[in-house]
């Protein structure tokens, strides 16, 4: 626009100069000049004067004007600068903010995987509480049972001594007075079997209720056995036959005396109820190595698929109501697994099941 | 060579009855209810070679029975008869060699007596 109007202003002026020239210079020449001679003279001064004024004319019109472009340009090239570094640290802030929201993007992601992991870890202390709840019941319950058992056993030892004594007495009359008769040795040795018998029921008792953690106690292994065989005779029917396949040596192996017989109990208890007319429960016992293997093999009803995985769960039980707590599995479990040994079950329905305890033999 | 003393302390009056039916004839059977009595023995029998205690008893236990015999008579085989598993305070007894042996109830009068005589034995070679 102004540009424009510079043009239109420039030429403007050009022409009403040149046009005021043309008409008064002549006739100013005319005025101070009367001869020929002179005013052809001046008549060519006059062009160059014309030239040279409006020369010096344009030269400050133009330079005025170009000054005040060249201001306008430089201030535009300023403002330009301007906005450049404005961009600049705008750019350069934002740039800024965003590294700041991805920070805290990343130390929130952080914050979520700190909390999904103590959620995480929540969750198995919950379990693990829940586990050592029942553990401590358990092990409240045994407590209980112990001091009964250890009551009991102090109990009947007694009146048993005195049946001992007075069997020995009695047979020392009987051997002094000559007494030969086949009836009254077969008295005399059902008294000392029902002793003996009651007996080692009691020493088993005694050794179950015997209640501590101590996990390095020397373990025998069959004598474990034969307790909790003893132990178990309430379920051990006529028809049943345990075969017992033992290691011709004595197998000792570090662990809890009590806890391993409650081992032993259950799953000699299981395979006793799990026959039904008739059957037989096989008794391995090997070592191989630092391990001590046991295998219980039973002839009974056996253990579906799908029921085989749950077995050692708490309170899972397929017995009848009140004949099971299914509690007994799930301990035996937590047992050998505090022995740092294996519990393997290998089962088919109506044929038996198998059971294979291993547990460490090394003394450390 | 009469028969050798032998003191047995039992809260069971039964035990102490068998006990002297059984053995008095090999031995010289003393017999006391409670461990204040068997003090009063070993005080007043000083060739009692052998005491048989029982362990759980009233007021005092076996063992606590023979650290306070063992005051009065030194030279004395001191048997503990328990009716429980083994305990510490026995465990501890035989570590200290304060009994020989401990035996299980019922007990078995023919093993406890093999165990005398051989005491007996030991005794006697010593003092040769």
């Amino acid at each position: 626009m102004k540009r424009l109007k510079f043009e239109h202003r420039i030429t403007a002026l050009y022409l009403i100069l040149g046009a005021l020239w043309i008409l008064f210079s002549d006739k100013l020449l005319g005025y101070l000049f009367s001869d020929i001679a002179s005013l052809s003279r001046f008549q060519t001064f006059k062009g160059v004067f014309y030239v040279v004024t409006t020369a010096v004319f344009f030269y400050f019109f133009i330079t005025k004007h170009l000054v005040k472009l060249r201001n306008t340009e430089k201030e535009l090239e300023n403002h330009k600068q301007n906005l450049t570094q404005l961009v600049h640290e705008k750019t350069k802030n934002l740039d800024e903010a965003i590294e700041a929201l991805r920070k805290t993007n990343e130390k929130l992601n952080e914050k979520n995987k700190i909390i999904n992991k103590q959620n995480t870890e929540l969750k198995s202390t919950l379990k693990a509480l829940k586990e050592m709840q029942f553990q401590l019941i358990q092990i409240e319950k045994m407590a209980s049972l112990g001091i009964l058992t250890a009551g009991i056993s102090h109990e009947i030892n007694n009146p048993l001594n005195f049946i001992m004594g007075g069997l020995t007495g009695l047979q020392n009359y009987i051997r002094e007075s000559k007494i030969e008769d086949e009836k009254v040795e077969l008295y005399l040795k059902s008294i000392k079997t029902g002793i003996e018998r009651a007996t080692s029921i009691m020493n088993g008792l005694n050794q179950l209720s015997r209640n501590n953690d101590e996990l390095n106690e020397k373990c025998d292994l069959h004598a474990i056995i034969e307790n909790s065989l003893a132990i178990s005779k309430g379920q051990w029917k006529s028809n049943i036959e345990v075969i017992r396949q033992f290691a011709a040596y004595p197998i000792l192996i570090p662990g809890n005396v009590g806890k391993l017989h409650q081992v032993f109990i259950n799953l000699i208890v299981n395979a006793f109820q799990s026959i039904g007319d008739k059957g037989t429960v096989t008794i391995t016992t090997e070592t191989q190595k630092d391990k001590a293997i046991v295998t219980i093999a039973d002839t009974g009803c056996g253990i579906s698929k799908d029921k085989l995985s749950r077995i050692t769960d708490p309170f899972y039980t397929t017995k009848e109501p009140g004949h099971g707590t299914g509690l007994g599995l799930s301990i035996t479990y937590n047992i050998i697994q505090d022995h740092k040994g294996t519990l393997e079950f290998k089962s088919a329905l109506k044929k038996g099941t198998t059971v294979t305890v291993v547990l460490p033999s090394k003394f450390i | 060579m009469g028969k050798v003393k032998i003191l047995y302390v039992d809260d069971e009056a039964i035990n102490l009855m068998l006990f002297q039916a059984n053995l008095e004839k090999k031995y010289d059977i003393l017999i006391a209810e409670n461990p204040f009595t068997g003090l009063q023995h070993i005080a007043e029998n000083k060739d009692i070679k052998v005491v048989v205690s029982d362990m759980k008893m009233p007021v005092m236990n076996g063992i606590e029975f023979i650290l306070k015999a063992r005051l009065l008579s030194s030279e004395v085989a001191y048997y503990i008869l328990t009716g429980f598993e083994i305990t510490e305070d026995i465990q501890e007894a035989l570590n200290q060699g304060i009994i020989r042996r401990y035996f299980r109830k019922p007990f078995n009068i023919q093993e406890i007596s093999r165990e005398i005589e051989n005491t007996i034995t030991d005794y006697y070679e010593q003092q040769e």
